[in-house]
């Protein structure tokens, strides 16, 4: 093979990688499939979702309230909590990088991770 | 070789961006540095770019807790606590008090009241501060009414008073000017990058670290837990007021929401499920979502014309999206909802 045979090939094989990593990034919904349990500033959990199996788990906080977060195909939620609205158990599973779960009484959130930061 | 080795390289890197849940570990120009500020009632997300981002954010926060000890209606050190309380006396408020009361009575009169911060006591009665909500008697609000009006608030510098039996609310500004005032603070830091989320409010300084603008969601009113349609944005506020942030179903299986129509005292029902403005001053923003959605289709028009620099997008009760020309190359629609450019004349 001359010199630039090869130059071909590893042209080609370079644009076959991006377009595939493309598609991949490109068709993956959301983006980004690492979530973080945050409370109070602090990074309790960090998971990506594609590697969780599937569970319930709770959260207990030092004030003696919880909240049982659960990792079904892929997806987080909580499920239960015991503050009094339930607007964390409202918002379902975690779907928009802009609408995190929150738990206010606990100062919880569950969101994707930053991209930019991986 | 060595191209063989490039190609090496670039799978293992294709690879550990794909699967890669990494730990922040810096703090340089590219990394975001956030922090969950749990104030106002509400979740708020703060993020800035550079070296001086942590000062800045410890800053922001700081900035953040003061302007609710002035600002709530609920606690009793707060300057509008006082005002409610003084029986119709004067009270000496803060710099940032006086402020909003002020642009307050500025919006109220270019949107012919429809922004009306004296509707508290009415608010009250339908239990949105305390969550135990009930559908008033039509005569008590009747009778609440009769002390609704902000003409009657007076405002002399960093005094102010208002009648006996009135109550102010700062609710549909405080947000608006905290994002404001967020963006001064990054400023003084030199920060040149960061956005903010203040329960869904959402502002920006300057552009993202790479150039490019901020992509913005707005949320469907009519599913929220899902995006409508994204915007981009940069050195500007995206501020929704929506039917779908707090509300109750009644006894008569009706939907009641927040935002209350000054004109009697129900929930604005004139038209719009969420209207969201666009433009740099985020006090502007939030006082004329509140305002718009309260004069409906068929006062939107009059009030966008007198603020040519916003943007505006509204989602009609019948499931349309209208949304002006100034962010028509910036605006995408991820909903099902047919969307159109509103038509000026």
């Amino acid at each position: 093979m001359t010199k630039s045979i090869k130059l071909l090939i590893a042209a080609i094989a370079l644009i076959f990688i991006a377009s595939v990593i493309a598609i991949i990034l490109g068709t993956k919904k959301p983006d980004s499939t690492c979530v973080e349990v945050v409370q109070n500033n602090k990074i309790i959990y960090r998971f990506d979702l594609s590697q969780e199996e599937n569970r319930t788990f709770r959260v207990e906080f030092a004030d003696g309230g919880w909240n049982d977060i659960k990792i079904e195909n892929d997806e987080i939620s909580i499920i239960d909590a015991d503050c009094p609205d339930k607007t964390c158990v409202k918002t379902g599973v975690l779907r928009s990088e802009s609408i995190p779960i929150v738990c206010l009484p606990h100062k919880l959130v569950i969101r994707f991770a930053d991209k930019e930061n991986e | 070789m060595s191209l063989r080795k490039n190609l090496v390289f670039t799978v293992i890197a294709a690879v550990s961006i794909l699967c890669g849940c990494a730990d922040k570990t810096n703090n340089d120009k590219n990394i975001a540095v956030t922090r969950d500020v749990f104030a106002m009632d509400t979740y708020m997300n703060l993020k800035a770019y550079g070296k001086n981002a942590e000062p800045a954010l410890e800053e922001a926060e700081k900035r953040i807790h003061e302007l609710e000890n002035e600002l709530s209606a609920t606690s009793e050190q707060s300057d509008i606590w006082k005002i409610n309380h003084s029986s119709g006396e004067e009270t000496a408020v803060s710099r940032d008090t006086a402020a909003l009361i002020d642009k307050a009575l500025e919006i109220g009169n270019s949107t012919h009241g429809a922004l009306d911060i004296t509707i508290f006591p009415v608010l009250k009665e339908w239990g949105f501060t305390t969550e135990k909500y009930h559908i008033p008697d039509e005569n008590k609000l009747k009778s609440l009414l009769e002390n609704v009006d902000y003409r009657q608030i007076k405002l002399n510098d960093k005094t102010v008073s208002i009648p006996e039996k009135s109550e102010i609310d700062l609710g549909a500004l405080a947000k608006g000017y905290t994002g404001d005032e967020i963006m001064e603070v990054f400023k003084s830091h030199s920060i040149d990058s960061a956005i903010v989320s203040l329960g869904g409010n959402v502002q920006a300084l300057g552009s993202k670290p790479d150039g490019t603008n901020w992509k913005v969601a707005v949320r469907d009113p009519f599913s929220p837990e899902n995006d409508m349609c994204v915007v981009e944005i940069s050195d500007k506020a995206v501020i929704t007021s929506g039917n779908y942030e707090r509300f109750f179903t009644g006894d008569d299986g009706k939907r009641y929401w927040h935002i209350i129509d000054p004109a009697d005292g129900y929930p604005a029902d004139n038209g719009f499920v969420s209207v969201t403005v666009i433009g740099e001053n985020g006090l502007n923003c939030d006082c004329l979502s509140t305002a718009l959605f309260v004069a409906g289709i068929d006062g939107y028009k009059d009030i966008m014309m007198d603020y040519p620099n916003y943007d505006f997008i509204f989602v009609t009760d019948d499931e349309k999206i209208l949304y002006t020309g100034g962010i028509k190359d910036k605006f995408q629609n991820i909903s099902s909802m047919s969307a159109e450019v509103i038509d000026i004349d």
